[in-house]
């Protein structure tokens, strides 16, 4: 039945947009332009505001996600990436749970690409007409229909530009892939600019500057006791501290060292002697999928749960779900807390305190998070066909054999690692997202987590352009 | 192991000549018979790595999904016409509102 499913889809999928793929090999260059060129829009994107909208000061039920969506208030890029990667969620779950079955031949493969990339844009429109609708940016009979209508047509043909932007990097014209580009380019952004923000906030003991970095050097600079100075602008509470950076810091040395753990399974060509080479199995097997995954799951709970909360407040089952509390004064922007119910528990503890304070919430939040990683890790693997069962098939396509195995035991040898580094390698980052939550990194344990992975694959990736190329580091900007 | 980062370098020669003309070096290579024979293997061994490390990446689209083809011009003109038409919007806006 589930494959019938994806058949019934094909005629649609024939109306979508889709990227050609280059007939020659792009240059290195020109791929470094054409990301820059993504980037570029993705960044104006960022910037336009919507047209038509009143008002964007209503609780934001976005606020703990808007980091790792890669989306911003009010702007073109409203929803960010997060279609895609709820599509994408769901399609895995299904093909997770066999509900879907997804051939292994490449066409089987491409169909269900396609799928995906209608349902992301089902879901861009849904998702716009629901934010319209719910009064996001004032209410709708307020702005009449064909503002209304203005709007989504707006977030829909945005949707569909990050879209096409990242099948257009990932279709080799570019470098990596535009999702991983957008997060780590959102992430990125908000640490410099909680380091380095010339705002200043009016405590209640004078004005301080929003930045760690720059805080320092003002309390350094204006405070008669330096020794406080040092303490405040390591501990203080409501703004970004000097702490927050150092663990932010320490997160990244951490992942970057994690990043070289592998195993390295020696194999040797069938054809010619003397051929060795290894094929590694990194413990990161999967990197930073299990996260991204994980926060479109929670994200997606959180607005129906705070949704739910709005509408039909002092329910049992919605309470069961999440009761949310409007703080309001606690920083910059107007959050929604989760103080109840099940989204509370899938919540960071907010500080050190809190977890002395609730032991259990932390415990609950802690195997929430390897759990749903690990998993998310494992089924992962099936889907993007880099299972035992792909990799054997890949190797036997390039007339490498293990050594020491047959054919037929090269699976079975293969799965001996490849499931369990995915599935280890999920629990490590979701450990590591756990820890950097507690130690209060800047924009949140998984932001931190996708930043440092995805800039070291783009790392990698130009190491690897590079040694095609064949020059030096020199070429890699001019 | 030691083999392993020479293979790797020679592979990479190999990669961008099979990529980059795979028509235009059989004319040439055929001259010696040995650098040729070599070739193949070498480029799988590079493959084999290059499809491992890029395991982690957000990757859906490699292959062809059923579709308008459309190139990256067209796409990168579309956004900045959508760019400027919101552009518009929000000038127009101004100028009937006030």
């Amino acid at each position: 039945m589930g494959f019938k499913f994806l058949e019934m889809i094909r005629p649609f999928c024939a109306v979508l947009p889709e990227i050609q793929k280059p007939e020659r090999k792009i240059q290195f260059k020109e791929k470094v332009l054409w990301t820059a060129i993504t980037l570029f829009i993705f960044l104006v994107c960022c910037q336009i505001p919507l047209f038509g909208i009143m008002s964007s000061d209503s609780a934001d039920p976005f606020y703990w996600i808007r980091v790792i969506l890669a989306s911003n208030r009010g702007t073109l890029m409203e929803l960010g990436i997060s279609p895609v990667v709820t599509s994408s969620l769901i399609m895995q779950l299904l093909a997770g749970a066999k509900l879907l079955d997804v051939g292994d031949s490449p066409k089987e493969r491409a169909l269900f690409n396609g799928a995906q990339k209608l349902f992301g844009l089902v879901i861009t429109l849904g998702q716009a007409i629901v934010y319209v609708m719910t009064g996001m940016y004032g209410e709708p009979a307020e702005l009449g229909a064909g503002i209304c209508l203005l709007i989504i047509i707006q977030l829909f043909v945005s949707g569909l530009i990050v879209l096409l932007l990242d099948e257009l990097l990932q279709k080799g014209y570019g470098l990596g892939s535009g999702i991983s580009l957008f997060i780590a380019t959102n992430i990125c952004e908000t640490i410099v600019w909680k380091a380095f923000s010339p705002a200043t906030v009016n405590t209640g003991r004078g004005t301080e500057f929003e930045g760690a970095l720059i805080a320092l050097f003002h309390l350094l600079a204006t405070r008669q006791d330096k020794v406080r100075a040092l303490r405040e602008a390591f501990y203080r509470q409501n703004l970004p501290n000097l702490t927050n950076l150092l663990a932010t810091v320490l997160i990244f040395g951490i992942v970057i060292y994690f990043q070289g753990f592998r195993v390295d399974l020696p194999i040797k060509s069938a054809r010619y002697r003397g051929q060795y080479s290894s094929y590694p199995i990194k413990l990161f097997y999967t990197s930073n999928i299990p996260i991204i995954l994980q926060s479109a799951l929670v994200s997606n709970l959180y607005i129906l749960s705070q949704i739910l909360d709005v509408k039909f407040h002092g329910n049992f089952l919605v309470s069961l779900l999440g009761v949310w509390a409007d703080h309001g004064q606690g920083g910059p922007g107007r959050a929604s807390y989760p103080i109840g119910g099940l989204c509370y528990y899938m919540s960071p503890p907010e500080s050190l305190g809190h977890i002395v304070e609730n032991p259990f919430h932390a415990v609950v939040y802690v195997i929430f998070m390897l759990g749903s990683c690990a998993f998310f890790s494992k089924t992962w693997i099936d889907v993007s066909g880099s299972s035992a069962k792909d990799v054997a098939k890949q190797l036997k396509e390039q007339q490498m054999v293990m050594r020491g195995h047959r054919e037929k035991s090269m699976i079975h040898e293969l799965n001996r690692y490849i499931p369990t580094a995915a599935a280890f390698g999920g629990l490590c980052i979701g450990a590591l997202s756990v820890l950097a939550d507690f130690m209060g990194a800047i924009g949140s344990g998984t932001g931190i987590l996708l930043a440092v992975t995805i800039i070291y694959q783009y790392f990698e990736i130009f190491v690897k352009e590079q040694s095609e190329v064949g020059g030096g580091m020199s070429t890699l900007l001019f | 192991m030691a083999v392993s980062p020479m293979a790797t370098n020679v592979g990479a020669g190999g990669r961008t000549v099979s990529r980059g003309a795979l028509s235009a070096s059989r004319p040439v290579g055929s001259g010696s018979s040995t650098v040729r024979q070599r070739k193949p293997a070498t480029t799988s061994s590079t493959a084999a790595r290059t499809t491992a490390s890029t395991g982690g990446m957000w990757r859906f689209y490699t292959d062809d999904s059923p579709g308008i083809k459309v190139g990256p011009l067209p796409v990168l003109v579309g956004s900045l016409v959508f760019i400027a038409t919101v552009f518009m919007l929000h000038i127009w806006g101004k100028y009937t509102r006030s």
